[in-house]
């Protein structure tokens, strides 16, 4: 079948353009396998990486019509498939000769055409200190033992190839460069959820530091959606979450950071109200119940914003099944208390 | 035969965005569609709950979608994070029914224990805009409108939570979704693309990193008018609290005026049905919509 590829042209003093390249293709060849055939057969000067061409190496992650993906895994049927029923869900009639648009990875500048500058990438998984541990514990006579459950644990976060399509898609990084990005996360959990690492506490409190960590996290599930070895890379950083929520509950609320406070809060307030009673929210989790006085002033503007315009809650009605709620979420944490 | 679902409210839609709520209720009378209020439902956690443990967050919405089966009707939210939240536990737990039975074991003593119903995985989570293209159909939907939306040009903002939260999506790519554009086209108004209209509002950071979720806010209003766009239209009002009612101190970090008025889906609907922007609450709004009124001719105290 003949087959339209755009692909994004860039050099590093030039203003990027899509070139395009027409090829005869069969629907079983994958993206690289039409990427190479363009560069061999049509322009040399075609930049992009590639290694492996079977999913392992992670190189030739790039965004592959509107999505970060591998061009080794995405091959021309399934995306020529998807092509069509997007357009066929918009109503509007495919292109004569299917089209496939071609450009490198978001979040990472362009050194040359489909090939970023990973840098910061890497940079951001070494400051997790993504290497287990034992340091702590005395050198055993031959080896750290681990049960197979144990290593089971891993199994999921250790596929991660490190192909940067998660980092890529991240919307929290865009608007935060010091947001360490999904895949350091991930990475973060798999040394975690070790059991022959020992640091623990130190890890936890390094992860919830600030917005460089979990808390910097915006929960857009991009990441689990483009990752192409299934590593959930959101549901890691939900792991984490949860090992230092668990570790936080016995200290009182307001000396909690805000982002824990966030967590604690809401579920006070759905204990209360079933629903959340959205002005007890900002005033418990950004005031602090009147002790951060900075941002209760913070919270002036808008609640004055809200009441001109009528859309200041001024009363609040609990849900009817308030009380079941309660006792639920009370059975629920006794459960896992026990566990 | 008419469209019945159990209505699934929300915490947001009963506080600061109320006129989602009348929008809603208005929308499907002039619809036909009957809606039984779960006044024993329970916020869904807005994927919270999940961070604390996703017992917590299963057993929850397993309640709330058991009082919808009790009345052998689909669950119906008219919010992108109650519908991923909701939608994506109803999966895993219909999942579990085959795989992990014990799981669901448990999850049903917890409930019983309580006194609630069981979860049977006998019904199904909708959002009101997969009703609106699946169950009512935007022919007919079409057939029912008096007041063409001609000329406006409507940027649609999704919500994260509705495209990749459940794995299995009725309509759409998560990636590239049509639904929204779809029901623009059919009541005469004109979908405006730009990139923000799958990426999030930035609203979980806003309690605490407001500067980034303004930010990302920011970025998005700044593109869907670059694009044309009258209006941003979005089927979350969580979403909404971010790019409208936060559009303030939005403009102050970017340092750029932007005043463009964010509706919510049900709002815009409703206005080509006839129904007046006053029983939409569109005099509610922290960014005046007045200039979409303007655009289609319609007064704005009607």
């Amino acid at each position: 079948m003949l087959v339209r590829f755009q692909v994004h042209r860039q050099t590093l003093d030039t203003a990027s353009r899509f070139q395009t390249f027409d090829l005869e293709v069969d629907p079983g060849n994958t993206i690289l396998d039409c990427l190479n055939r363009i560069k061999w057969e049509q322009d040399g000067s075609l930049a992009f990486r590639k290694n492996c061409r079977n999913t392992i190496c992670g190189s030739c992650s790039m965004r592959i019509n509107g999505r970060s993906a591998l061009a080794c895994k995405e091959n021309v049927g399934s995306e020529v498939a998807r092509l069509q029923s997007i357009a066929t869900s918009a109503h509007t009639p495919l292109p004569e000769i299917p089209t496939m648009t071609i450009a490198p990875m978001g979040n990472m500048p362009v050194v040359k055409d489909l090939v970023v500058d990973m840098q910061s990438f890497w940079n951001n998984l070494e400051a997790v200190d993504p290497y287990v541990s034992t340091s702590a514990r005395q050198i055993p006579e031959r080896e750290f033992l681990q049960s197979p459950e144990e290593r089971d644990r891993l199994n999921q976060v250790g596929n991660c190839i490190l192909c940067g399509a998660c980092y890529s898609e991240c919307n929290a990084r865009e608007v935060n460069p010091n947001f360490v990005g999904p895949h350091a996360l991930a990475k973060a959990y798999r040394t975690l959820a070790d059991s022959r690492d020992a640091q623990t506490d130190s890890r936890l409190d390094r992860y919830s530091e600030g917005t460089e960590g979990v808390w910097g996290c915006t929960r857009c599930s991009y990441c689990d959606s483009v990752c192409p070895m299934e590593v959930a890379p959101m549901e890691q950083i939900g792991n984490i979450k949860q090992s230092i929520l668990d570790r936080a509950s016995s200290t009182p609320v307001q000396e909690a950071p805000r982002p824990i406070r966030h967590r604690q809060v809401l579920i006070d307030l759905v204990k209360e109200g079933g629903w959340i009673d959205e002005r007890k929210f900002g005033l418990r989790v950004v005031s602090n119940s009147f002790r951060d006085l900075r941002g209760l002033a913070s919270l002036g503007p808008l609640g004055l914003r809200m009441l001109a315009k009528g859309k200041f809650p001024l009363s609040f009605e609990p849900s009817e099944g308030v009380e079941e709620v309660r006792s639920l979420i009370e059975a629920v944490k006794a459960k896992e208390s026990r566990e | 035969m008419t469209l019945k679902y159990a209505y699934f409210p929300g915490c947001v839609a009963q506080g600061a965005c109320r006129e989602l709520h009348w929008s809603t209720q208005a929308l499907t009378q002039a619809l036909g569609i009957e809606l039984v209020e779960l006044k024993k439902a329970s916020c869904c956690g807005s994927g919270t709950f999940k961070e604390d443990s996703q017992l917590l967050e299963d057993t929850v919405n397993a309640r709330n979608i058991a009082l919808a089966e009790s009345l052998k009707l689909p669950l119906l939210t008219h919010c992108s994070t109650c519908q991923g939240v909701i939608g994506h536990v109803d999966e895993r737990l219909k999942e579990a029914q085959e795989q992990r039975p014990e799981y669901l074991e448990q999850i049903n003593g917890l409930l019983q224990q309580q006194g609630c119903s069981p979860y049977q995985g006998s019904t199904e989570v909708k959002h009101l805009l997969w009703a609106l293209v699946g169950d009512f159909g935007l022919e007919a939907l079409q057939a029912r409108v008096t007041r063409q939306l001609s000329g406006l040009k409507c940027a649609a903002f999704y919500g994260c939570y509705l495209l990749r939260s459940q794995h299995h999506l009725p309509f759409d790519d998560p990636h590239s979704p049509e639904s929204m554009e779809n029901v623009f086209r059919a009541i005469g108004a004109t979908p405006i693309y730009y990139r923000g209209r799958t990426q999030c509002c930035g609203w979980p950071l806003s309690s605490y990193a407001t500067e980034q979720s303004f930010q990302m806010a920011g970025g998005h209003i700044q593109e869907a008018i670059a694009a044309g766009a009258d209006c941003i239209v979005t089927p979350c009002p969580l979403c909404h609290l971010n790019l409208d009612s936060r559009q303030p101190e939005v403009e102050q970090v970017i340092g750029q005026k932007l005043g463009l008025p964010v509706l919510h889906l049900p709002q815009l609907v409703a206005l080509a049905l006839g129904i007046s922007p006053k029983q939409l609450g569109l005099d509610r709004h922290v960014v005046s919509t007045l200039p979409v009124l303007d655009k289609l001719g319609v007064p704005s105290r009607a």
